[in-house]
C-alpha cells in the first residue's frame, strides 16, 4: 500500500532531519508536531473509523498528563513507569465513558462526550486540596533514559525530547494501523458506511464502537503524558475544548480514516498558524474562515488532493471509489 | 429570611434562564429541524449583544430604535450564513457541518474581538431607574425589561411557528421532509427561513443579556454549549421543552451557586445534561436519544 510506505518515508525523513536542521525554534515546532500529530491519530480511530464525532477527546488526553504529572512528583516515579499507568488510566476512563454514551444516536453522543469532558475540567478545578485546582502542577521532571547505571540520555537538549516524540508516534501509528488492519477495525468501518447492513452480518456497532474508544482513549493518554514532561506544566486548560478542536482540525484537514491524514494534517495546521502569526490579531478569524474552506471544498481532507493530482483512469477511478468509498453514511 | 433568599436567587434564575429559554429556542429550530448541531450559536449571540451595544452607545440610537434595526441585521446574518455555507451541506455526515459551524464561530469570535475590542459592553437601555421592592425581593428595571420581551419573543414564536402558514411549512419539513417536498413546500426558503429565525432569537438573548449584564466574545461558546444543554433537558425538537429547559437551568444554576457552591455552578448543567441521558434519554418533553437499531 503506498499509504504505508508514505507514511515510513515520513518517520524516516522525520529521524535523519536533524542532521540538516537543528534550530531550537525548528526543534520545539517539530516536537509540538509529533505531540499533535500523536492526539489528532488517536481522535481519528473514533472520528475517522468509527464515524462517531467525539468533542470529549480532550478528558483522556488531559487524564494522561494529570495521571504522568501527578505520579511523577507525588510519588516520584520515572517518566518511564508514568507513561503506560498515563495510557491505562485514560484508557479506564475511555472504557467508562464509552460504555455510557456509545448507546446514544449520533447528535446526543457529540453533547454528552463534551458534556463528561467538562464535568471532569470543573471537578479538577474545584478539586484545590487533592489536585491543586487551577494553579496545576508546575516542574514536571524531565524523562531520564539510563541503562545499568550509565545515564543514556537525560533530556536537557530538544534532541532528546525529538527523538522521544517520534518514537511515540511511530508507536501510535502502528497502533492505529494494527487497529485498522483488526477485525474490529474492520467491523468499525462496515458500522461507519452501513450501520443496517453491518448488523445484518452480526456486527456489534457498540462494542466495536468501544474498543475503538477505548485503544483512542489510551493512546491520547500517552500523548497526554509526553505533553506533561515536554511542557513541564499541567494545569486545568489540558482538559478544555481547545485541545479537542485543534486535533479534530488536523484529523478533517488531513483526511479523517486514513493513517496519513492526521499527519499531514498536524503539520499543515502547525505550519499555517505558525505562518499566520505574522497578522497576529487577525490570526484566528483567518484560520477560522480557512477550516470553514477546507471543509467545504476539501471534505476528505488533503490526502484526497493526491488522489485528484495523479489523475487515475476512469477504471482505477471506479475501482477507487468503490474502495475508499467516502465517510458519508 | 431564609425564604427571601430562596425568592431572590429564584427571581435571578428566571432571568437567566429567559436568556437560556431564548437561545435554546432558536438552537431547538435549528438542531431540531435542520438536523444541525449549530456551534456558531453562541457567537450569534454575543453578536446581537455587540451589535446593540454600538448602536445604543457609539451611534445613540434608542433602545426601542436599536433593537429592530439589530434583529434585521441579525435576520439578514442568518439568511448569509444559511445561503452561503450551511445550503451547501444540507445531506451532509454530521461531522463536516458541525465542523463549519465551528469554524464559522472561531472567525465570528475573533473578528468581534479585533472589531469591538476586548472590553466587556453593555447596551443603553434608559431603564436605569430605582429597582423595584416585592417584599424581601429586589428587582431593577432592566430586568423587568428582559423578562417582559423574552415573554413577547415566546409567544410570538409559538404563534409563528402554530398558527401561520409559514410555521405550518416549517412544521411539515421537520416530521417529514420527503412527503412535505412532494406537497410542493420550497424546502431550500424553510431551511433559510428556520435558521434565520434562529439567528434572530440568539441575537436578541443577546441583547438582553447586554441590557441586563455585560457581553463578551469570549462568551461565546460556553453559551452555546449551554444552549445544547437545555434543549437536551428540554427534549429536542421540543419548543416548549426549551423554554422550560432554559428556565429550569436557569433556576438550578441559581440556587445551586446560592447555596452550595459557585465553583461548580457551571457544571450543574453538564450534570444534568449526564443525568437526563442516563435515566430519561427523551428529555423533559422529548423524542427517544436512543438508537433505533
Amino acid at each position: 500500500m503506498t499509504e504505508n510506505r508514505t507514511v515510513v518515508l515520513l518517520l524516516l525523513l522525520a529521524a535523519i532531519l536533524p542532521a540538516f536542521a537543528g534550530g531550537q525554534y525548528v526543534m520545539h515546532l517539530l516536537i509540538m508536531t509529533f505531540f499533535y500529530a500523536m492526539l489528532s491519530t488517536s481522535l481519528n480511530l473514533i472520528v475517522g473509523y468509527v464515524g462517531e464525532l467525539s468533542l470529549g477527546h480532550a478528558a483522556f488526553f488531559g487524564l494522561g498528563a494529570y495521571a504522568s504529572a501527578v505520579l511523577s512528583l507525588e510519588a516520584g516515579l520515572p517518566f518511564f513507569a508514568c507513561l503506560p499507568v498515563a495510557g491505562v488510566v485514560a484508557g479506564l476512563a475511555a472504557l467508562l465513558i464509552g460504555s455510557i454514551t456509545l448507546r446514544l444516536e449520533g447528535h446526543f453522543f457529540v453533547l454528552i462526550s463534551l458534556a463528561f469532558a467538562e464535568v471532569l475540567r470543573y471537578v479538577v478545578i474545584n478539586s484545590i486540596d487533592l489536585l491543586r485546582g487551577p494553579l496545576g502542577y508546575p516542574n514536571v521532571p524531565a524523562p531520564r533514559l539510563s541503562l545499568g547505571g550509565t545515564v543514556l540520555a537525560d533530556f536537557s537538549s530538544k534532541i532528546h525530547f525529538y527523538y522521544l516524540g517520534l518514537a511515540l508516534l511511530a508507536l501510535t501509528l502502528l497502533a492505529a494501523w494494527r487497529f485498522a488492519r483488526s477485525s474490529y477495525g474492520l467491523g468499525a468501518i462496515a458500522v461507519r458506511e452501513n450501520r443496517r447492513l453491518a448488523r445484518a452480518v452480526g456486527i456489534d456497532p457498540f462494542r466495536h464502537a468501544l474498543v475503538a474508544f477505548v485503544v483512542g482513549g489510551a493512546l491520547a493518554g500517552l500523548a497526554g503524558s509526553f505533553y506533561a514532561h515536554y511542557l513541564t506544566f499541567v494545569g486545568p486548560e489540558v482538559l478544555g475544548f481547545g485541545f479537542t478542536l485543534s486535533a479534530l482540525m488536523m484529523v478533517v484537514i488531513g483526511g479523517r480514516g486514513t493513517l496519513l491524514g492526521p499527519l499531514l494534517g498536524a503539520a499543515v495546521v502547525g505550519i499555517t498558524l505558525e505562518l499566520l502569526r505574522s497578522v497576529n490579531e487577525a490570526r484566528l478569524s483567518i484560520f477560522g474562515i480557512l477550516l470553514v474552506l477546507a471543509v467545504i471544498f476539501l471534505p476528505d481532507g488533503l490526502v484526497s488532493l493526491a488522489a485528484r493530482w495523479r489523475r487515475p483512469t476512469l477504471e482505477a477511478d471506479q475501482a477507487t471509489a468503490a474502495l475508499d468509498s467516502p465517510l458519508r453514511p | 429570611m431564609l425564604l427571601g433568599d430562596i425568592l431572590q436567587f429564584a427571581l435571578n434564575g428566571v432571568v437567566t434562564g429567559c436568556f437560556y429559554a431564548l437561545m435554546a429556542l432558536g438552537l431547538s429550530l435549528v438542531f431540531g429541524l435542520m438536523n444541525i448541531v449549530n456551534f456558531a450559536h453562541g457567537a450569534l449571540f454575543v453578536l446581537g449583544g455587540m451589535l446593540a451595544s454600538e448602536a445604543t452607545n457609539r451611534l445613540g440610537l434608542p433602545f426601542w430604535a436599536a433593537v429592530p434595526a439589530v434583529l434585521l441585521v441579525m435576520w439578514a446574518v442568518g439568511v448569509a450564513i444559511e445561503g452561503g455555507l450551511l445550503a451547501r451541506m444540507r445531506d451532509a455526515h454530521i461531522l463536516p457541518v458541525t465542523l463549519v459551524t465551528i469554524g464559522l464561530s472561531t472567525f465570528l469570535v475573533n473578528t468581534m474581538l479585533m472589531l469591538f475590542g476586548t472590553e466587556p459592553k453593555n447596551v443603553e437601555t434608559g431603564f436605569s431607574g430605582p429597582p423595584f421592592f416585592l417584599g424581601d425581593v429586589i428587582i431593577s428595571q432592566s430586568r423587568v425589561l428582559a423578562i417582559g420581551v423574552s415573554a413577547v419573543a415566546i409567544l410570538a414564536t409559538w404563534v409563528l411557528i402554530a398558527h401561520t402558514r409559514a410555521g405550518r411549512a416549517m412544521r411539515a419539513v421537520f416530521q417529514q421532509p420527503e412527503a412535505a417536498a412532494l406537497a410542493g413546500i420550497p424546502i431550500a426558503r424553510v431551511h433559510r427561513f428556520t435558521f434565520a429565525l434562529g439567528t434572530t432569537l440568539a441575537g436578541l438573548a443577546g441583547i438582553l443579556l447586554g441590557a441586563v449584564f455585560v457581553v463578551h466574545p469570549n462568551t461565546a461558546e460556553p453559551a452555546a454549549v449551554k444552549a445544547f444543554v437545555v434543549i437536551i433537558l428540554g427534549g429536542i425538537g421540543s419548543l416548549p421543552g426549551a423554554v422550560l429547559g432554559g428556565l429550569l437551568l436557569g433556576l438550578a444554576e441559581s440556587l445551586w451557586g446560592g447555596f452550595v457552591s459557585t465553583g461548580y455552578m457551571d457544571a450543574v448543567g453538564f450534570v444534568l445534561v449526564i443525568a437526563i441521558l442516563l435515566f430519561r434519554p427523551s428529555g423533559l418533553l422529548g423524542a427517544p436519544a436512543a438508537r433505533e437499531g
